[in-house]
């Protein structure tokens, strides 16, 4: 091995997404000596993401956020689908204020980025880091190539597939049921006709989440995102039955989604700009380390497994750069108590407990229980298009809703079940 | 015995994903990302292979728009010690006689210096001019598709080998001289952290415009270039033809494809 590098940093953070850019952007204004390790070109250049983020903890995080960061536009109509080979079935929501924007995280993730140099982050991109270096087990820096770098302390921003972690021990491989596949496409249709097609001002933004036929009937969906001048549309299935669920291969179900109705409509005279595919973690708390601290290091973001899927809306982003900023506080408070030991940064899981992000992920975790259970996928918009069709396709006799969910109900097995679940995604557990 | 060494670069848009547009028959390199021009990495690979073996310097010379300093920090990130990027809108619209004035005129100031390399050509022009210009304007010896150098004779001469197709040839030459490295002749290294954070912490790239190097606007730019792009005649589009062999037996599917090209002219000896 090469002599280690002259230069020693306080903080080293490994990966420049949502979470390490949030850490590194919180320590540098605190006076840290900061430095981001990035393994693509440029920061952002790994990241994926369906459309949508949270804006509210990114406020709070990046000052001038709101003004400065490259917001594509701001979600004010929801919509939920139910997709059959019968039909659609969809509820929709229009308002006038809205709390998410849609963007692309690749440019998000660099504007972070950005904002942490600004404020004296030294970002490096185009380098692997390959282990956390240990001594006495205690993290003191990163290896890199031939290279040791030492800092204080090491934040873990590395994402979903946590090689890091998996190569210390720190977290258990990852198993295909705890993570997702993400596959979509950005398809420019320009502003003009985003705005007629889907019935928008050119600063609205339009989130639609789809189950159903959408996915073969498997837990998870497709999604349509509105930005400026292009949409985003993509599919979501768990990774372990894309790999044996799935009788084709993954991208041939989100190719027949874009080219079966009202897509093929929508979409008409796009032209395909992006093509990318990402893992997220799906397992809630299931999926995160048992401690996400120790000597030396702390883990944020993806690799933390922040992730909260409801099944009519994703976050990620928010919980990221959330878990960063706290990281950041952690690593303050540590410092002021003289030691990067494993029970002065304890107080990071502390922060994550007293924030939005430990009590969103206890409170849905339910939910996401629920996710992965197919008949939720399947038998949903079986009965809710069945009885739909049944109430307004009818010759002469127009049916009661009762008789109709009655009779779309037939064979589809427990009402009972479909109430308990019902019960479970409206008030949690 | 260290030597002294200049490489040359090009900060070029990748080529590898840029289009023409068809009217003008010019670049789009609107949202194109830009990259050293691959062959000049070769040349720095050179550069550094030398340094390791003798001893030296190695300093980077750019003339591009100041987005090139991306670059110049890949390259002291490889291991180069230092970086000069040549900025100026004077110097914007340049062709190869303009661009290797200018460096020459750069590489003047940089002297005494042993060895001043280049790569073999650019991927977005292709002209190889830049290395036999600029060694005219120094009136030094110069010389192409160079693969490998030992000194001799102290630090007099160097003897370089050289590869002309399959022919390789072995010359000797005084120093200081100017060499373009053959393009695909080495594998340039990778970056490494140290020198990445190098890049970034140290002001290891300095910034040389006109005021600095004072030059007649007349001989620099667009000014002093007499190349003019007469005609250029884009690579016709030949609309596919969407055939699909349909079937399972491999030699079937083989005479399919053979009959489809007879179709097209195309003769199976």
């Amino acid at each position: 091995m090469d002599p280690p590098s002259a230069t020693k940093f306080d903080v080293a953070i490994v990966g420049a997404g949502p979470a390490g850019a949030s850490a590194a952007y919180t320590l540098a204004r605190k006076g840290f000596k900061v430095v981001v390790l990035e393994r693509g070109r440029t920061p952002g250049s790994k990241n994926l993401f369906g459309g949508r983020v949270y804006s509210h903890p990114l406020e709070l995080i990046f000052e001038g956020f709101k003004n400065e960061a490259p917001i594509e536009r701001w979600t004010k109509r929801e919509v939920l689908s139910f997709v059959t080979e019968e039909g659609i079935v969809s509820v929709e929501y229009a308002s006038g204020s809205s709390t998410s924007f849609t963007a692309y995280l690749s440019k998000l993730s660099a504007w972070m980025a950005s904002k942490a140099e600004s404020a004296g982050a030294i970002l490096v991109t185009d380098v692997r880091v390959d282990d956390i270096l240990m001594e006495n087990g205690k993290a003191v820096g990163i290896v890199s190539g031939g290279d040791r770098l030492y800092a204080d302390v090491v934040v873990i921003a590395e994402g979903v597939n946590r090689l890091l972690c998996e190569r210390r021990n720190i977290t258990p491989q990852l198993s295909p049921e705890e993570v997702a596949l993400g596959v979509k496409h950005v398809i420019r249709l320009g502003t003009d006709k985003i705005n007629d097609r889907f019935g928008l001002d050119s600063n609205e933004g339009l989130a639609w989440f789809l189950i159903g036929k959408v996915t073969d009937y498997l837990p998870g969906g497709a999604f349509l995102y509105t930005n400026s001048t292009t949409v985003s549309l993509g599919i979501v299935v768990f990774l372990s039955h894309a790999m044996k669920k799935v009788k084709r291969h993954i991208y041939e179900v989100l190719e027949d989604l874009r080219t079966s109705p009202p897509f093929t409509r929508l979409l008409e005279g796009g032209s395909l700009v992006e093509y990318g595919s990402h893992l997220t973690p799906e397992a809630g708390l299931k999926m995160m380390p048992k401690k996400l601290y120790g000597d030396g290091f702390l883990i944020v973001g993806d690799a933390a497994g922040l992730l909260i899927n409801l099944g009519y809306t994703v976050r990620g982003v928010d919980l990221a750069a959330f878990s960063g900023y706290l990281a950041a506080e952690a690593i303050e408070e540590a410092h002021s108590l003289g030691s990067y030991t494993s029970h002065n940064l304890s107080c990071y899981e502390r922060k994550l407990n007293d924030s939005f992000v430990m009590k969103e992920m206890k409170r849905h975790d339910s939910v996401q229980k629920l996710m992965s259970k197919s008949h939720i996928f399947e038998l949903y918009p079986q009965v809710l298009v069945g009885t739909t069709k049944r109430l307004f396709e009818f010759e002469e006799a127009s049916p009661k809703l009762l008789e109709a969910a009655k009779e779309s109900l037939k064979g589809k097995g427990s009402k009972f079940k479909m109430l308990l679940d019902a019960i479970t995604l409206m008030r949690g557990p | 015995m260290p030597l002294d060494i200049v490489v040359c670069v090009k900060w070029v848009p990748n080529t590898q994903i840029v289009n023409i547009d068809p009217r003008t028959g010019t670049l789009i390199r609107e949202g194109v990302p830009s990259i050293i021009n691959p062959h000049d990495l070769n040349a720095v690979e050179f550069g550094l292979t030398l340094k390791d073996s003798y001893g030296g310097r190695l300093t980077a010379i750019a003339m591009s728009p100041p987005s090139a300093k991306a670059g110049l920090e890949f390259l002291i990130g490889m291991g180069v010690d230092r970086a000069i990027l040549i900025t100026d809108r004077v110097f914007a619209g340049a062709d190869t006689l303009a661009t290797s004035y200018v460096l020459a005129k750069a590489i003047e100031r940089l002297m005494p210096t042993d060895l001043i390399i280049f790569g073999q050509e650019t991927i977005d022009s292709s002209t190889a001019h830049i290395c036999a210009q600029t060694a005219s304007w120094l009136k030094l010896p110069y010389i192409y598709y160079v693969i490998d150098a030992r000194l001799e004779d102290g630090k007099k001469n160097i003897v370089v080998k050289r590869v002309l197709e399959r022919k390789i040839e072995v010359f000797e030459l005084p120093l200081p001289c100017l060499m373009a490295i053959a393009m695909k002749s080495n594998v340039p290294r990778p970056v490494t952290l140290s020198n990445k954070i190098k890049a970034k912490m140290e002001n290891l790239i300095e910034v040389w415009n006109n005021e600095m190097l004072k030059l007649n606007i007349n001989c620099v730019g667009l000014k002093g270039s007499p190349t003019v792009v007469s005609k250029s005649i884009p690579t016709p589009v030949v609309p596919r033809k969407k055939l699909k062999f349909e079937g399972t037996d491999p030699i079937e599917a083989a005479r399919w494809l053979l009959d489809r090209l007879a179709e097209e002219g195309v003769r199976v000896i």
